[in-house]
């Protein structure tokens, strides 16, 4: 099977699917570094705090050295490892002060830092945990008038944000992991609604092509009501062809077994040769004559269908008189074309050519001297019928009581007889194909023959 | 005369030969396209008879070639289609007339000695005379860009009398030109169309375009456009 592209809705929620994704995807990362600088600064805060109390809570005993009295005696820089720690230092970075919490830990807390200077960084213990500390240089004034330029730090364990953070995370991941979700199944239903039409379409064109269906169903929405409407033109246009095209290869076998069963039986008399010869180039004649006009009922194009391209009048009659100037050379002919250049007929090019051609032919053949073509659209009245040709001579014209059996003629070819008419037959079959209408009287400017085609035009 | 038959069916070929030469022509035949456009351009043909559907090369491009390099003999076109669009299309490319097939020798004979008669002008597409302009193609004449309507006959006169602008033309060589049979000969029709075309052509009658040569026939005395210059002596 070759390779067939990706199905409309498919591509339509690609469409939608990827950037969806990709914006929730910045979202998230968008909001975890505004969590994350959320965490950090209330983590400073807190350190800061600490260093506060730390500083209250330090003085100096006796003997010179520092003491820190912690205000609760349960306080977690007593406990080793509890993940709350502070050290103290000196100008040189001499550990005046730790805590006991620190026991164990492998942690450096502290560094040289100038008085009034602040310095907050991350440190990893010896399991690995990491630690967040904030030092301050301050001149600690221990007594009226003496002081001294220490480090204070204080660190915390980050342990605790960072399962904040996670438990962040994957809230955060599972909402727009459920909306993504929740969008998409929400486009591909709306997608399922938006294209139900389209489906139905294909269905119906399936049930035709299986022979189900004549054609397709009404009430389309109005983006595919055209398309609905086309294809049934189409379909229409095609199955009158194929009657038409079965009619002909009938009527053309039926018809051609009578001449057959006329030379058979000539040849089984006991007529003379020459008697036979010239039965047989009658029936020859009378052959050639049904074959022709059963080929050209047959190439009728048949009808306006979808699509059709509008063929304009005026340089396919100037090619037509020019013809006909040839055709007719040994009579006197003045063809007159009053034709708008922009008016078009709505069909094949090939049909209208040989209505008109069959028309200004039997105009040649019947005038004295003058034919005038003219033709004119009517914009008022609806397709067809709205292209008006007129045809009209200065010859004879068509007796009342003639007009209808010449138009009437050859309904089947069975009870046509070709060669004798004015091929008005044919016209008028064809003008019918095209729901358009046919009508012969008297010129009133001419005097002589005058017929009007009312077909579809642009 | 010499006539040209182009057409791939060998028995039509051979039929439509015999005919012919029995007539009293000198025929040569192709049976193909190319044979036909050499034969055509090559031998002094007086008249053509071209089958539509042709091997190698169609009628209708071989009919286009021919008028393309100058040859404006009369051109018969045998077709098996009888739909005006073909007749059309092949009349446009440059043929004269046509007979459908099936058809009788008598109908082509007939056909043919018409053509003979009023051999055409088709070498170009338009011929100009001073402000006189005339489209051999669709057949329609202009003076100083305004359409002048034309009978046929009148226009037949007036594209002679340009091909040939400078020449004094015979009123009989004119009669020939609009009547194939011998009869309906009257060389009064000629001057009433001349007249006619006097006055169509140049109503206030300050261009006297067509100088009546007593005796020996018209003239048209303007100048020919591109016309090689035997035409204008």
């Amino acid at each position: 099977m070759p390779h067939s592209p990706p199905s409309v809705s498919r591509r339509l929620l690609f469409a939608v699917a990827v950037p969806l994704v990709f914006f929730f995807a910045l979202t998230v990362v968008v909001l975890d570094g505004v969590f994350r600088e959320l965490n950090e600064a209330s983590l400073r805060e807190l350190l800061a705090e600490q260093v506060v109390g730390l500083v209250t809570a330090m003085e100096m005993n006796r003997d010179g050295a520092l003491e820190v009295n912690l205000l609760d005696p349960e306080s977690r820089l007593d406990v080793p490892g509890s993940g709350v720690y502070a050290a103290v230092r000196d100008q040189d970075g001499k550990l005046l002060w730790s805590s006991p919490s620190l026991t164990g830990t492998g942690l450096e807390l502290g560094l040289r830092l100038p008085v009034g200077s602040e310095d907050f960084a991350y440190q990893r213990a010896h399991d690995g945990s990491q630690v967040a500390q904030l030092s301050r240089g301050l001149e600690w004034i221990y007594a009226p008038g003496e002081s001294r330029n220490l480090v204070f730090t204080a660190a915390d364990s980050t342990e605790p944000q960072r399962r904040q953070l996670w438990r962040f995370r994957q809230q955060m991941a599972g909402w727009f992991g459920a909306l993504v979700l929740l969008l998409l199944a929400t486009m591909a239903w709306m997608m399922r609604r938006a294209l139900a039409p389209v489906r139905r379409l294909e269905h119906e064109i399936g049930a035709v092509e299986a022979g189900a269906a004549q054609g397709l169903g009404a009430d389309y929405p109005r983006e595919l009501a055209g398309v609905a409407k086309g294809l049934n033109a189409l379909l229409e246009s095609e199955r009158n062809r194929i009657a038409r095209y079965r009619d002909t290869l009938g009527n053309l076998a039926h018809s051609l077994k009578t001449p057959l069963a006329v030379i058979r039986a000539s040849l089984g008399t006991v007529d003379s040769p020459a008697v036979q010869q010239a039965t047989v180039q009658l029936e020859i004649d009378r052959m050639a004559q049904i074959v022709e006009h059963q080929l050209k009922r047959a190439a009728a194009g048949g009808g306006a269908t979808l699509g059709q391209a509008s063929v304009l009048l005026l340089p396919l009659l100037t090619d037509l008189r020019a013809a006909m100037l040839k055709v007719h050379a040994h009579k006197d002919l003045r063809i007159e074309l009053d034709v708008p250049a922009l008016l078009g007929f709505l069909g094949d090019s090939g049909d209208i050519l040989e209505l008109l051609g069959n028309l200004l032919d039997n105009a040649c053949k019947w005038c004295r001297s003058r034919i005038v073509v003219s033709a004119q659209l009517d914009a008022t009245r609806a397709l067809p019928q709205r292209l008006s040709i007129v045809v009209e001579d200065d010859g004879a014209g068509i007796a009342r009581p003639d007009r209808a059996r010449v138009i009437e003629r050859g309904v089947r070819a069975d009870e046509h007889v070709p060669g004798h008419g004015l091929g008005l037959s044919m016209v008028r079959e064809t003008v019918v194909l095209y729901g358009g209408s046919f009508l012969i009287d008297t010129s009133p400017s001419l005097g002589g023959a005058r017929v009007e085609l009312q077909l579809p035009g642009r | 005369m010499r006539v040209l038959v182009v057409e791939d069916e060998a028995a039509l070929r051979e039929a439509l030969q015999a005919d012919l030469t029995a007539a009293g022509h000198t025929v040569d035949v192709a049976a193909d396209g190319e044979e036909g456009l050499y034969a055509g351009s090559e031998y002094p043909i007086d008249v053509a008879i071209i089958d539509l559907g042709l091997p190698k090369l169609s009628g209708l491009d071989l009919i286009r070639q021919l008028r393309a390099r100058g040859k404006s003999y009369g051109v018969l076109i045998l077709t098996a289609r009888d739909r005006w669009q073909d007749k059309v299309e092949g009349l446009s490319a440059g043929a004269d007339d046509y007979v459908v097939k099936p058809f009788h020798v008598a109908e082509v004979q007939a056909r043919l000695a018409a053509l003979l008669r009023r051999a055409g002008g088709w070498a170009s597409a338009s011929l100009v005379c001073g402000p006189i302009e005339l489209d051999t193609r669709a057949q329609t004449v202009a003076v100083r860009g305004a359409a002048v309507e034309l009978t046929s006959f009148e226009y037949r006169i007036l594209e002679h009398l340009m091909l040939r602008a400078g020449e004094v033309i015979s009123k009989t060589e004119l009669t020939e030109r609009l009547y194939a049979q011998d009869f309906d000969r009257d060389s009064n029709v000629v001057e009433v169309l001349v007249g006619r075309l006097r006055r169509k052509l140049d109503p206030e009658d300050v261009l006297k375009p067509i100088e009546t040569l007593r005796g020996r026939g018209y003239r048209l005395s303007l100048p020919r456009q591109g016309a090689p210059g035997n035409a204008t002596q």
